[in-house]
């Protein structure tokens, strides 16, 4: 057996539903197959926890698990990230660089946010999985060939990606060898108290085995009400201001008030479809903000409003720079520092790792 | 009496899988069935599975059917696989390459079928 010592292991997958539990026996049986994989799912329900998973029940662990976001580089810059580059193959291209897929030979190369690649590169994707490996880096004429199992991962519908022509058919066809499909957090409630007796254990943890209080069997019920919109990774961010503030239901009422508005938020980044919410649903004039309540002021009303949309837009360009905060602050054009205040003022927190 | 030859039938369509369990258990052979890719998988691998024949759809929930050829081909090579497919090219070179013995398409008649499982086991 390989030394499992030697790899930093990811998380497991926890939960009890179905759902998980097929997730589970799925891993088991093809981890050591090395098939081509896609992992669906919404953001933050734990794809990247899954492909860990199968590299870490596959022969291939203890070699290299690359991960790249094919989300969050421009097409030119993805390619020359996937393929690497010669000496001189582009101004500025100094030193010749080796690509992921060749840094993850006899590894794992996870492709997430592979539903955002541009249809140029998915040509040549495709090119390198039909002949198993090979491929040019830029400005070579030399062809390279890496053993690599390729998962990919993505929140995106491909079916429909496929009809829009946004997706490549046949590509889909070679990738989606193995399909893994992990259910959003609302559609398994009964994996909510495992998941947080697992994190409570963790986060005592990291804060240096502090006795934290677990949330009480009353707190956990409501919980398991709320429709988690940002999935796993919102639990933990809310179970991580439970555990550090200690006012749960002060959170959760937070956290249900705001339940509408996530909602439509939500939807807005997802899809096209809510993009038009009027401005009074997103203020939820009608609900939480409502003049007819005590705390209402224009003031207060202004300073969440803006809030919201800070966070929208900070998170947005984070998740697109792969949380590299010297470039969203540049792209948001404000200092460094500032991002930093404002990130933790916002309370948004990094995509689990 | 010859012990009946055992056939594995995966399809995630249950009409189809009923209408060739139907017809093969009919013409004496001992059928199993599964309808996704992970139960077929299961049974392959089950210690005591001794299939003589594999017929698998090609497009299937969790593990596809060229995921299955793929597999039984590495563990088990002299098993032979029939790819059943309705799906246009993409998937049906895909069981090609993952040496499938025959890819058949949809639609297909019955005794078709039973004439390419027969060739197959070399009846």
């Amino acid at each position: 057996m390989n030394d499992p010592s030697k790899t930093k292991l990811g998380p497991p997958i926890v939960g009890v539903s179905k759902n998980i539990e097929r997730v589970r026996e799925l891993i088991e049986h093809v981890a050591g197959t090395g098939l081509n994989t896609v992992v669906f799912g919404e953001s933050g329900v734990g794809k990247e926890v899954v492909a860990q998973n199968l590299y870490q029940k596959s022969p291939r662990v203890g070699k290299p698990f690359i991960k790249i976001n094919c989300a969050a580089l421009p097409e030119g810059l993805l390619e020359s990230e996937l393929f690497g580059y010669e000496r001189g193959a582009f101004t500025g291209a100094e030193q010749k660089k080796k690509g992921k897929f060749q840094l993850a030979h006899s590894g794992v190369l996870l492709l997430d946010e592979i539903g955002d690649m541009s249809l140029p590169l998915q040509a040549k994707l495709l090119h390198v999985l039909q002949s198993g490996g090979e491929f040019s880096p830029l400005g070579s004429e030399k062809e390279v060939k890496a053993d690599t199992w390729v998962i990919a991962a993505t929140n995106h519908d491909l079916k429909r990606d496929i009809e829009a022509g946004k997706f490549r058919e046949d590509l889909y066809y070679r990738l989606n060898i193995i399909k893994i499909y992990l259910a959003p957090l609302r559609e398994r409630p009964e994996d909510i108290p495992p998941l947080i007796n697992f994190y409570v254990k963790e986060y005592s943890q990291m804060l240096n085995n502090r006795n934290l209080e677990k949330p009480s069997p009353n707190v956990i019920e409501r919980m398991c009400k709320y429709s988690w919109p940002g999935n796993v990774r919102e639990l933990q961010n809310v179970l991580k201001r439970m555990l550090v503030l200690g006012d749960c239901s002060q959170i959760l009422d937070e956290l249900f008030n705001s339940e509408k508005i996530t909602a439509t938020q939500d939807g807005a980044a997802d899809s096209s479809m809510s993009q038009h919410a009027s401005l009074t649903e997103i203020i939820d004039l009608e609900g939480a903000n409502s003049p007819d309540s005590q705390s209402f002021s224009l003031k207060t009303a202004k300073k969440k409003a803006v809030e919201m949309v800070e966070r929208e837009i900070i998170s947005h360009v984070l998740e697109k720079t792969d949380w590299n905060r010297s470039k969203a602050s540049k792209i948001l054009k404000i200092s460094y520092k500032t991002l930093l205040y404002k990130i933790s003022d916002l309370n948004i927190v990094p995509p689990e790792k | 009496m010859k012990k009946p030859f055992k056939l594995l039938i995966i399809d995630d369509s249950e009409e189809i899988l009923t209408a060739l369990t139907n017809y093969f258990s009919q013409k004496k052979y001992e059928v199993a069935s599964a309808a996704n890719g992970l139960d077929g998988l299961k049974q392959i691998e089950a210690k005591d599975a001794t299939f003589d024949l594999i017929i698998t759809d090609l497009v299937l929930p969790n593990i596809s059917g060229v995921a299955i050829i793929s597999i039984v081909k590495k563990k088990f090579p002299e098993t032979p696989v029939i790819a059943i497919t309705g799906w246009g090219e993409h998937p049906e070179s895909l069981a090609k390459e993952a040496h499938a013995d025959f890819v058949l398409e949809k639609p297909f008649k019955l005794p078709e079928l039973e004439q390419l499982v027969k060739k197959l086991l070399k009846q």
